[in-house]
C-alpha cells in the first residue's frame, strides 16, 4: 500500500498554487453572490482539514468541531468590540490560542477517560452547551446574534489595508485560509504526523514503540480545535454577523461529511468533499425542499458506491485500469 | 414542596418520557445492527406529519379512540418506509466502515426534511389534545395537565411491554442472540438478513407511533427531524449503546436532573441535560447498564 505520507511536498505545492490562483481571480470573474459562496467555502475547506487531521489521522471523531469555529468567531467579535485599537491579526490569533487552550482543558478530561463513540458524543454534549450558552447570553446577542462586526484595517507598519474595502476582505480570507491549510498539511506531515497516524492504526503498537499516545491525541485535539477557532473568527467579519446556528450540531456534522465524501485518507479528500457540497448546494440553491433530496440522495449514492469517497474511489479506478489484476477491495478502507 | 421538589419531578418525567418514546425505535436498531441512525428524527417526524394530515383528513375528529388509531397508522406508513430505508441503505452499510453509516444516515435525514417540505410545505402546523387529554389533573397544589399523565403512563407501558418482550418471549431471546453475536445466531440457523428487516421495521414502526403520539405536544415544521435527536443519543449512550433498560433509566436521570437544574439556572433551559450527559459520561463511560445488549 503506498503511503500518503510519502506525498510529495512538490506535488501538493503545485496544486495548492493553481487553487490560490483560480480563487484570487475569482473576484474579476464572478459575480458576487459566487464569491461570498466561495469566501465561505475557504474557511469550511479549513475546517475539514482540522477535523481530518482528528480523524483522518489520528482516528478521534469530534462531533463538536463546530463549537470551535463558533467560539473563535465570538472570541475575536467580541475582543474587536472591546479593545478597537488592538491590531486584527493579535485578535485572529488570540481567537486560535483561546480555542487551543479550552481544547486542552477539555481534551485533558475528556480524552483520557472515554475514546471513539463516547469521545464523539462527549464533544456533542459540549458543543450543545456552548450553543445553550450563546443562544441565551445576553452580551453575546442571544438568538438574535452579535451584529456589526466590522471588517477591520490592517495597519502593515509602513501602509495601512482597509479590508472593508472592495473584495479585500474575500483575498484576506483566501490567502489567511491558504496558511491554515498549510500549517494543517504541514503537522499532518511532520513527525507529529506520523506519530499520530501510528496511533490511528494501533494505539496499544504505538505505546509500545515509546509514542506518547494520550499526548499527541491531545495535540491533534488542540491544533485542530485552535486552527478551526481561527477559521471561525476570520467568518465573523465575513458575514458581519454570528449567530448561535454556527455552533449547531448540523455544522459540526459538516466538516464529517467533507471529510468522508472526499475521502479521509488524503489531505485532499475534505478540501475535494467541501467543494463538491458547495457546488450541490449552490447548484440546488432555488428548488425549495428538492435541494435537500438531491443534496442527500448523491451523498448516499457517494457513500454507497465508494466508501473510500470520492478521492478513494478515483483512485481505485485508476489502479484497477493501471493492474487489472488487482482487485479494488484493498482500496476500501 | 410542590414547587420545588413535585413540581419539577412530573414535569422531569414527563420530558422523559417523550425522550424515551422517541428513543425506543433507535436504541433497537443501534443494538442490533449497530447503526446509530441520524434520520431516525426524521422518519418520526414523517410519523407526525402523516398522523397531521389523517387528522385533517377525519375533519379534525379529537376523540381519544381517532388519536390512538391515527397514530398507529402512522407507525405503519413509516414502519414501510422502513422496509425500503433497510433495502436500500441499510443493507449496503453492513459492508462498509461504522463511520460511513454516520454520513449516510445523515444524508437520509437531508432527505426526509427535504421530503416534508416538499409534501407539507414550510409552515408551521399544530394539533389540538383529543378532547379526553385536554384538561388537567390538581392534586393539592400540583398541577398536571392530563396529557402529560397520558404520555407518562403510555411510557412505562412501553417500557414494561418492551422488557416483557426481550426477558421473556422467543422473539426477545432471539433479538439479544442476534445482537450479541449475529455470526454465531446464523450458524444456527437464524434468518439474520431477515432479521435485520424485521427489526428496522419494527424499529421505524416505533418512531412513526411516537411521531403520532406525541403530535399534540408538538409545532409540526421541518424542524421537529433535529430536535429530539441529540437527546435521544444522551439517553442511549448513557444508557449504555442500545440497551432498552439503560436508554429507560438514563432518559429519566437525565430529564429529572434537568428539570431540577432549570429551577436553579432558568437563564438556559435545556443546560443541565447536557452538563448531566456529560458527567455520566465521564464517570461510567461504558454506561448505566454496561456489557448487556439490549
Amino acid at each position: 500500500m503506498r503511503s500518503p505520507l510519502s506525498a510529495p511536498i512538490a506535488r501538493d505545492a503545485a496544486i495548492a498554487l493553481v487553487i490560490v490562483a483560480v480563487l484570487l481571480a475569482m473576484p474579476l470573474v464572478a459575480p458576487k453572490g459566487l464569491v461570498f459562496v466561495v469566501g465561505t467555502l475557504a474557511l469550511h475547506i479549513v475546517f475539514g482539514l482540522s477535523w481530518n487531521l482528528m480523524f483522518g489521522q489520528t482516528g478521534l471523531v469530534s462531533f463538536g468541531h463546530a463549537s470551535f469555529f463558533a467560539i473563535g468567531g465570538y472570541f475575536y467579535a467580541l475582543v474587536a468590540r472591546s479593545f478597537p485599537d488592538l491590531h486584527p491579526l493579535l485578535g485572529f490569533a488570540g481567537a486560535g490560542a483561546f480555542g487551543v487552550v479550552l481544547a486542552i482543558v477539555i481534551g485533558l478530561i475528556a480524552l483520557r477517560r472515554s475514546l471513539g463513540v463516547y469521545f464523539a458524543i462527549l464533544t456533542l454534549a459540549l458543543s450543545q452547551i456552548v450553543y445553550l450558552f450563546l443562544s441565551s447570553f445576553t452580551p453575546l446577542g442571544r438568538e438574535d446574534g452579535f451584529t456589526g462586526i466590522r471588517r477591520p484595517v490592517l495597519d502593515m507598519g509602513l501602509f495601512e489595508i482597509d479590508l472593508a474595502r472592495g473584495d479585500n476582505y474575500y483575498l484576506f480570507i483566501v490567502l489567511f485560509s491558504t496558511l491554515l491549510c498549510a500549517v494543517v498539511w504541514w503537522v499532518r506531515h511532520s513527525q507529529t504526523g506520523r506519530a499520530l497516524r501510528a496511533i490511528q492504526q494501533d494505539p496499544e503498537r504505538a505505546a509500545f514503540l515509546g509514542i506518547n499516545v494520550a499526548g499527541n491525541r491531545l495535540l491533534a485535539f488542540a491544533i485542530a480545535s485552535g486552527v478551526t477557532a481561527v477559521a471561525g473568527a476570520l467568518y465573523g467579519p465575513w458575514l458581519q454577523l454570528l449567530t448561535p446556528d454556527v455552533a449547531h450540531w448540523t455544522l459540526s456534522a459538516r466538516p464529517i461529511l467533507y471529510s468522508l465524501l472526499g475521502g479521509v485518507s488524503s489531505f485532499w479528500g475534505p478540501v475535494v468533499g467541501a467543494a463538491g457540497f458547495a457546488i450541490l448546494e449552490y447548484g440546488t440553491r432555488t428548488l425549495h425542499g428538492f435541494s435537500e433530496i438531491i443534496i442527500g440522495s448523491i451523498l448516499l449514492a457517494v457513500v454507497l458506491l465508494f466508501p473510500g469517497g470520492i478521492l478513494g474511489g478515483l483512485d481505485a479506478l485508476r489502479r484497477r485500469s493501471a493492474a487489472p489484476a488487482r482487485t479494488a477491495k484493498e482500496t476500501v478502507r | 414542596m410542590v414547587d420545588y421538589v413535585l413540581s419539577p419531578l412530573f414535569n422531569g418525567l414527563f420530558m422523559a418520557m417523550v425522550v424515551f418514546l422517541f428513543t425506543t425505535g433507535l436504541t433497537l436498531i443501534f443494538g442490533i445492527l449497530r447503526v446509530l441512525n441520524f434520520a431516525h428524527g426524521g422518519f418520526f417526524m414523517i410519523g407526525a406529519y402523516v398522523a397531521f394530515s389523517v387528522v385533517r383528513l377525519v375533519g379534525g375528529e379529537t376523540s381519544m379512540l381517532a388519536y390512538l388509531a391515527i397514530s398507529t397508522v402512522a407507525g405503519i406508513v413509516v414502519g414501510l418506509l422502513g422496509l425500503v430505508v433497510e433495502r436500500i441503505i441499510f443493507r449496503p452499510l453492513q459492508k462498509v466502515d461504522e463511520a460511513y453509516s454516520l454520513i449516510a444516515t445523515y444524508a437520509l435525514l437531508l432527505i426526509t426534511e427535504g421530503a416534508v417540505k416538499a409534501v407539507w410545505g414550510v409552515s408551521f402546523h399544530s394539533v389540538a389534545t383529543p378532547d379526553l387529554l385536554g384538561g388537567a389533573v390538581f392534586a393539592g397544589d400540583l398541577f398536571m395537565p392530563t396529557y402529560a399523565i397520558f404520555i407518562i403512563l403510555v411510557g412505562f407501558a412501553s417500557y414494561a411491554l418492551l422488557e416483557w418482550v426481550l426477558q421473556h418471549t422467543d422473539t426477545g431471546k432471539l433479538m439479544k442472540s442476534v445482537a450479541s453475536d449475529p455470526w454465531m445466531a446464523g450458524m444456527l440457523g437464524v434468518n439474520v438478513p431477515r432479521f435485520y428487516t424485521f427489526i428496522v421495521v419494527l424499529g421505524f414502526f416505533l418512531a412513526g407511533i411516537a411521531g403520532g403520539l406525541l403530535l399534540p405536544n408538538q409545532t409540526l415544521s421541518p424542524n421537529l427531524a433535529s430536535t429530539f435527536v441529540i437527546q435521544a443519543f444522551g439517553a442511549l449512550v448513557v444508557g449504555g449503546m442500545g440497551n432498552i433498560r439503560g436508554t429507560f433509566l438514563a432518559a429519566i436521570m437525565l430529564c429529572v436532573i434537568d428539570s431540577f437544574g432549570s429551577l436553579l439556572f432558568s437563564e438556559v433551559p435545556g443546560l443541565f441535560f447536557y452538563i448531566a450527559m456529560t458527567a455520566a459520561l465521564l464517570l461510567r463511560p461504558q454506561g448505566l447498564i454496561a456489557g448487556a445488549r439490549l
